[in-house]
């Protein structure tokens, strides 16, 4: 059963890693720099799949929280604390990633652009649903806490959402702009698609071993324990 | 198993019920782990219906996360418990409507008076007309019912605190340490209560480690030690100035050096 | 066995802590204090030749709010884990969510209190107009004051339990206030600059939008933070 994960885990990192220099190969030497943008526009193909895949981390943190609230099973609880060191880590490209390209696009390093806002708040909640697992008095109240926290968050993740989006019309960015705009090649598209999926299978991969390696140490407590 | 059929009448039981009576609590394979820590490893045991339990053990032995999962507010990591041989789940409210449960903390409110905290406690029980007046001149605490429990002592509290634990009559009653810092008076008061509930219906669980107290009142004796039965007898057998030894011995015998007892 | 009626809970929870809370004033007074030293503060943070107060005491009313919000609803637990009052009370057949609703709506009671102190006292100090709607300013901070007291006792409950205790509510809370602060503080300066109503309608949806997903949400959750 360890086992299994194990080799899923690895094959899955593998092929995520194998995707992302593919990726890399295409961002660096295929795809064609985009007209209006130029060349800073390539952080893009690192910018988005990150994001996408934070959110997703935390759709999955928020299921296995559920999961684990209803059912008890150890296992939910497992993979929802893979998925939100994962989709931390994702959290912190997009949010390193996001100003980078600001700075050039925009000239400044932090606008209140609403998918980058949302972003930054998920990345606090994140970093508050790890604080309540370590901060909890017993590790079984660590992880029914942690649980509330993950799927609370994601119950409100929409609201938010819609309220950055409504607060930026009221105060309109200096510049609009949609990277999968009419404007996007189909090169440009196969290079986003690509980080997608590479992004995903590394993310994946990584959680998978997480998961692993939090079964394991499950394991060694009961042989322990006994 | 203790034999008390002499208080059957009391419930008006069904004669052929009356076996069963015997079951009470019962705990199988009972187990929980704090992390890598084990409180209960595998404890089976008998609480018998109608009787008092005493169970004692030394510090860390699991006797308070056992009374614990039996008032539903811990789960077991794995077994379960059963009453009169049925599989019960503690964490049900019908089951919180029926237990009494007393500790060392008095789940009391300070700034409220005497009078108000039993008061609030019979809202959360949706009694009809609780006595009040009654409950509160059981543990002798008729004349101070108006006062702030912020000026009661640690005496008096624990006595209020055993009224609320007994006003809405509950089937099965558990105490973790009642006689943990009282005074004398509060301590024979307890005990004076504590006797009356030997009514024949009710189902006693006590966890103590005043061996004297502790055995005077029981009709069952259980020892716990680190985590597992180590004895359990009837109390009619046991000799109480034979019994400390034994018990020493039962606790001495699992003691590993180096870990408190 | 009947087992307590679910509005008789919240009642007799509610009944409790404001009793308590009128006794011992321990939260109501700090928090008084609090709004009123705030006021003064800001006064003296406003440089009158370049804003003028009433531009951005709308803004500061949601963040006092909040924050003496905090103040008291931390508070709530700590008096429930005094001689385990909270535990006591669990062991009982109330139902969870029932106890829960007690402690907001008596939370809200008294924090919305303080908003009503904060709306008087920023008033005065800033010569805020309230002349135009006061019912829809009233109504949307009582939105916003519900939505806030919900997640604050949910997680209030949570942090309580935790070896950080208090200090932690904010990492926990702030985040998910994002919208609340954003329709609330739109609404409320738009109705102090004299706008009508209608062009706050659809904040103050959005406002007992959130108050429902924090109340449902926390209804629904807090047996398993209570739960040793």
């Amino acid at each position: 059963m360890k086992a299994r994960t194990g080799w899923l885990g690895i094959t899955l990192a593998v092929l995520g890693a194998m995707a992302s220099v593919g990726t890399l190969w295409m961002v660096f030497f295929w795809v064609p720099t985009e007209r209006t943008m130029g060349v800073v526009q390539r952080i893009f193909y690192i910018h988005v799949p990150s994001a996408w895949v934070a959110f997703l981390a935390f759709g999955i943190v928020a299921v296995a929280s559920g999961v684990y609230l209803w059912l008890g099973d150890e296992r939910a609880d497992m993979a929802a604390q893979a998925a939100a060191e994962g989709g931390l880590l994702f959290t912190v490209i997009v949010l390193t990633t996001g100003p980078l390209w600001g700075k050039i696009a925009w000239g400044t390093y932090w606008t209140w652009e609403p998918r980058l806002t949302l972003t930054l708040i998920l990345g606090f909640i994140y970093v508050g649903y790890m604080m309540v697992r370590s901060a909890a008095a017993s590790p079984e109240q660590g992880k029914r806490f942690a649980a509330v926290v993950g799927i609370v968050g994601a119950l409100f993740i929409p609201l938010i959402h819609m309220s950055v989006y409504w607060f930026r019309g009221l105060h309109p960015d200096p510049v609009i702009l949609n990277p999968e705009g009419p404007t996007a090649d189909w090169e440009i598209q196969a290079t986003l698609y690509a980080g997608l999926l590479a992004f995903t299978l590394l993310f994946l991969g990584l959680m998978t071993l997480r998961y692993g390696v939090e079964r394991a140490r499950h394991v060694l407590e009961l042989r322990e324990a006994a | 198993m203790t034999a008390d059929p002499a208080h059957d009448p009391a419930t008006g039981a069904a004669p052929d019920a009356a076996p069963r009576r015997a079951d009470g609590l019962g705990v199988h394979a009972l187990r929980r782990r704090f992390g890598p820590h084990v409180a209960l490893r595998d404890v089976d045991a008998r609480l018998p219906e109608g009787s008092i339990t005493t169970i004692f053990g030394p510090n860390g032995a699991g006797k308070s996360t056992l009374l614990k999962i039996l008032a539903g507010s811990l789960r077991p990591t794995e077994g379960s418990v059963t009453w009169r041989g049925d599989a019960l789940d503690p964490r049900a409210a019908e089951w919180r409507a029926r237990i009494g449960v007393l500790s060392h903390e008095t789940h009391l409110y300070a700034p409220l008076g005497a009078r108000e905290n039993l008061a609030f406690h019979t809202r959360m029980h949706g009694l009809e007309k609780p006595d009040l007046d009654a409950a509160l001149a059981r543990v002798d605490l008729l004349d101070r019912a108006d006062d702030r429990v912020a000026d009661f002592s640690r005496g008096m509290r624990q006595r209020l605190a055993l009224a609320r634990t007994l006003l809405h009559d509950p089937d099965v009653v558990l105490l973790d340490e009642p006689f943990t810092g009282l005074d004398s008076h509060a301590s024979r008061l307890l005990e004076g209560v504590l006797r009356t509930l030997r009514d024949g219906r009710r189902t006693v669980v006590l966890i103590t480690h005043a061996l004297s107290e502790g055995l005077a009142l029981a009709d069952h004796v259980l020892v716990l030690v680190r985590g597992r039965v180590a004895f359990e007898a009837s109390a009619d057998g046991i000799d109480p100035d034979g019994f400390a030894e034994r018990y020493h011995g039962l606790v001495d015998a699992a003691d590993v050096p180096g870990v408190a007892p | 066995m009947t087992g307590p009626g679910w509005l008789s809970v919240v009642t007799a929870v509610a009944g409790k802590d404001l009793r308590i809370e009128f006794r011992t004033r321990s939260r109501s007074l700090t928090m008084a204090g609090f709004v009123v030293l705030v006021g003064v503060l800001f006064n003296f943070s406003i440089d009158q030749a370049l804003v003028r107060p009433q531009d951005i005491a709308s803004g500061l009313t949601w963040i006092t709010l909040i924050l003496s919000g905090l103040i008291g609803v931390g508070r709530t637990f700590a008096i429930e884990k005094e001689d385990g009052a909270l535990a006591g009370l669990l062991l009982t057949p109330a139902p969870r969510d029932a106890i829960y609703v007690g402690k907001v709506l008596a939370n809200f009671l008294l924090v919305y209190a303080i908003v009503l102190l904060t709306i008087g006292v920023f008033g005065l100090f800033f010569r805020l107009d309230y002349g135009n709607h006061p019912g829809a300013l009233l109504g949307i901070l009582a939105a916003g004051t519900l939505g806030f007291v919900a997640l604050a006792t949910l997680f209030g409950a949570l942090t309580a339990s935790t070896t950080l205790g208090e200090s932690l509510l904010p990492i926990l809370l702030f985040p998910l206030l994002v919208p609340m602060v954003v329709y609330g503080a739109s609404a409320s300066g738009r109705l102090l600059a004299g706008r009508p109503v209608a062009e706050v309608a659809g904040q103050g949806r959005m406002l007992a939008a959130f108050a429902v997903l924090a109340v449902g949400a926390g209804a629904a959750l807090f047996g398993q933070i209570v739960e040793e």
